[in-house]
């Protein structure tokens, strides 16, 4: 397996000056590719900070990050948007799907800013929406879908352009129980398809389908704890709640 | 180029989606470039309708006069000869003088305008001959009883243009009556303000103004009036001033300004000019309506912006760069604009002719039909196309300059 991110001395600071803010404080990491990351913390640790910075949406006070090879820390906002279409799918909280574009629409979204030809768009997006079982759907827009439903056709967006890693922040954080079942089974697939997933939540059961765990408190990586492929989602969960226990017991 | 077909459709999608807002918005703009257009036309129709009017009357032609309180000065037949021989540049004199009368024939009583001319008569008609020929300079001498008919009269009054050698028996309001022999029929000329006939407009006879002295008894060698033509390539203000000051010299009166005269060629240029001003004129305050249909354009297109702003941050989380985004809101002001400068041409036309119907029914003597030309519409869709892009400049950067995560947290 060889390195997709390698991030160092990363510092993010809000407001310099009289009441700043180190959202990100001193945080160095490297994720292979094919890994399946979460990234957990309590409300303001720091957690959707450092998602911005993984995913190209915003730059570091100071540190460096490698992606895929290239270092992105200083890069103009536009090289930044490619960086973004080429090498970044985005799952957000809230779906970000656009709301008067049908589904096929919103997943071809990203290949339209990458060039690719009408034909061979329409053909991947069509594949991407199979793959998570919405080729019943393609033509509907946003509001006439579940939300569970809407977060399978962003998570189709993020997939059609193949992109190395898949960077969801709180993706079933607007979801019942079900659809985040469902949700969190396509994130797994994806990582056994050898996927790289980067997973940011406060709720351990989610966390708990990744093989890494992060965790944050102020702006610090506090703890990294890696599991074995074959521990049980139960175990895992067991687990990150017993060092979360611990981790609560030293503050 | 690919992308950028991407882009206008974006643009025409998201037209779509917001039909009615859209329309509001094309129309300040349809409302600017239809009247711009509407006026443009009207004004260069007007034009064409005086400029054929008078070309068709009386290019060239100056009107002569006596302007004195005291009625001692007027213009002779000999000054007539004077002015034929001495002055450079003129092509022709008439004199003109009118009775009213009626006549009869099989067809009924028709009143009669019976109207003398010199042997140059023809240079002053704005007609040619269909039959016959027109009086001749022996005739005119002689005073002999003859006379050219238009087309139509001579239909109305035997129903038949072939009437040369047929006689008309005048009796006129006043003096003796007359028979005239017909010797010419002139075709009807174009449609024209000057010369329209209608029920029971009186036949227009044109016969030699000699004959007057038969009418009234007298012989006519003083008028307060006459028509000068200038050769076409005459300076027509050098030969008038020639021709005044001929009539000053033989009459004794220099610099007293009795002899006057107008052209009808400046009354055209000074009708031009006010039409092209006025046109000029509304043609500014419809420009204004359309900088300020342009000035809503752009409100919208903010507005757009603001609402549209976490569809912003997606596009560019998902890869979109600043020239993408502009291109999009910029694509979907022009295509306003474009589509909103379309239907203004097309209701400005339509406006033009319907104005035009409208004076044809109020007044059915006056051909008035809208000059569009392709430069006006060129023109005008190009200023609109430059008013979308240029007030959807501002709202396109604004859009494009967003942080991906600012536009992202905003809801
Ligand atoms: N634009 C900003 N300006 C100033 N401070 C900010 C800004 N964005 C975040 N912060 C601060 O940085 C810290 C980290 O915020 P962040 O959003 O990364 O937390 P989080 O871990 O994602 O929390 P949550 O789980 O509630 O989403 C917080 O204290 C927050 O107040
Ligand atoms: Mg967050």
């Amino acid at each position: 397996m060889d390195t997709l991110i390698e991030v160092k001395h990363l510092m993010k600071i809000y407001n310099p000056g009289e009441n700043e803010v180190r959202a990100l404080n001193d945080v160095s990491l490297t994720i292979m590719r094919g890994e399946f990351v979460a990234i957990i913390g309590q409300s303001g640790s720091g957690k959707s900070t450092f998602m911005n910075m993984l995913g190209c949406l915003d730059v570091p006070t100071s540190g460096s990050y490698y992606l895929n090879g290239k270092d992105v820390s200083g890069l103009l906002d536009d090289e930044l948007s490619d960086i973004r279409n080429k090498e970044i799918g985005f799952i957000f909280q809230g779906f970000n799907l656009i709301p008067n574009l049908t589904a096929l629409e919103n997943v071809e979204l990203p290949l339209i800013y990458r060039n690719v030809p009408a034909a061979k768009r329409h053909e991947l997006s069509v594949a991407s929406l199979k793959k998570v079982g919405l080729e019943n759907r393609m033509d509907h827009k946003p509001s006439e879908m579940s939300g569970g439903q809407q977060q399978r056709v962003a998570i189709a967006r993020a997939l059609a352009a193949a992109p190395p890693v898949i960077l969801a922040d709180e993706p079933t954080g607007n979801l019942d129980s079900a659809s985040s079942k469902e949700i969190m089974q396509i994130l797994r697939d994806l990582y056994n398809e050898g996927r790289t997933v980067i997973l940011i939540t406060h709720d351990n059961k989610i966390a708990a389908s990744a093989k890494r765990v992060i965790r944050i408190v102020d702006g610090k990586i506090v703890s990294d704890t890696s599991y074995g492929d074959n521990e049980s989602i139960e175990a895992i969960a067991k687990k990150i709640e017993e060092e979360g226990d611990k981790e609560q017991g030293y503050v | 180029m690919s992308q950028f077909y991407e882009y206008l459709k974006m643009a025409v999608s998201n037209i779509k989606a917001n039909k009615v807002r859209s329309f509001l918005t094309m129309l300040g703009i349809i409302i600017g470039i239809s009247s711009v257009i509407l006026i443009i036309s009207l004004g260069n129709g007007a034009k064409n309708v005086v400029t054929d009017e008078m070309s068709g009357i009386a290019a060239g032609q100056i009107a002569l006069y006596t302007y004195d309180d005291t009625g001692t000065y007027y213009i002779t037949n000999d000054d007539i000869d004077a002015i034929v021989e001495q002055v450079d540049g003129i092509k022709a004199v008439n004199v003109y003088n009118y009775f009213d009368g009626k006549l009869t024939t099989r067809k009924g009583e028709f009143a009669v305008s019976g109207s003398g001319q010199m042997s140059s008569f023809p240079y002053f008609s704005n007609s040619t001959i269909l039959k016959g020929r027109y009086f001749s300079e022996n005739e005119y001498k002689a005073g002999m009883p003859v006379c050219v008919i238009g087309e139509e009269d001579a239909i109305r009054l035997f129903g038949s243009t072939d009437v040369i050698g047929m006689s008309l028996e005048v009796v006129p309001s006043w003096g003796n009556s007359i028979t005239f022999d017909i010797v010419g029929v002139e075709k009807k000329p174009d449609d024209s303000m000057f010369s329209y006939t209608y029920e029971n407009s009186p036949v227009n006879i044109y016969f030699p103004l000699t004959v007057f002295s038969q009418i009234y008894g007298w012989e006519m060698d003083d008028y307060y009036q006459i028509y000068l033509l200038a050769e076409e390539d005459a300076d027509t203000t050098a030969v008038t001033s020639q021709v005044v000051s001929l009539l000053e010299k033989r009459h004794q009166c220099f610099g007293e300004s009795i002899y006057q005269y107008e052209s009808f060629n400046d009354y055209m240029s000074i009708v031009n000019t006010v039409i092209g001003m006025v046109t000029m004129l509304i043609s500014l305050v419809a420009a204004i309506s359309l900088v300020v249909g342009g000035i809503g354009v752009m409100n919208i297109m903010l507005v757009s912006v603001t609402e549209r702003t976490r569809e912003i941050g997606i596009r560019k989380a998902l890869g979109a760069k600043t020239r993408s985004i502009m291109l999009q809101f910029l694509s979907e002001s022009a295509i306003i604009t474009m589509i909103g400068g379309l239907i203004g041409i097309l209701l400005g036309i339509g406006g033009a002719y319907l104005v035009a119907k409208i004076v044809a029914m109020v007044q059915p003597t006056m051909k008035f039909t809208p000059a569009v030309d392709i430069f006006t519409i060129l023109f005008t869709t190009l200023f609109s196309s430059a008013i979308g892009l240029f007030f959807g400049i501002y709202p396109a950067r604004k859009a494009a300059k967003l942080s991906p995560i600012e536009a992202l947290r905003r809801n």
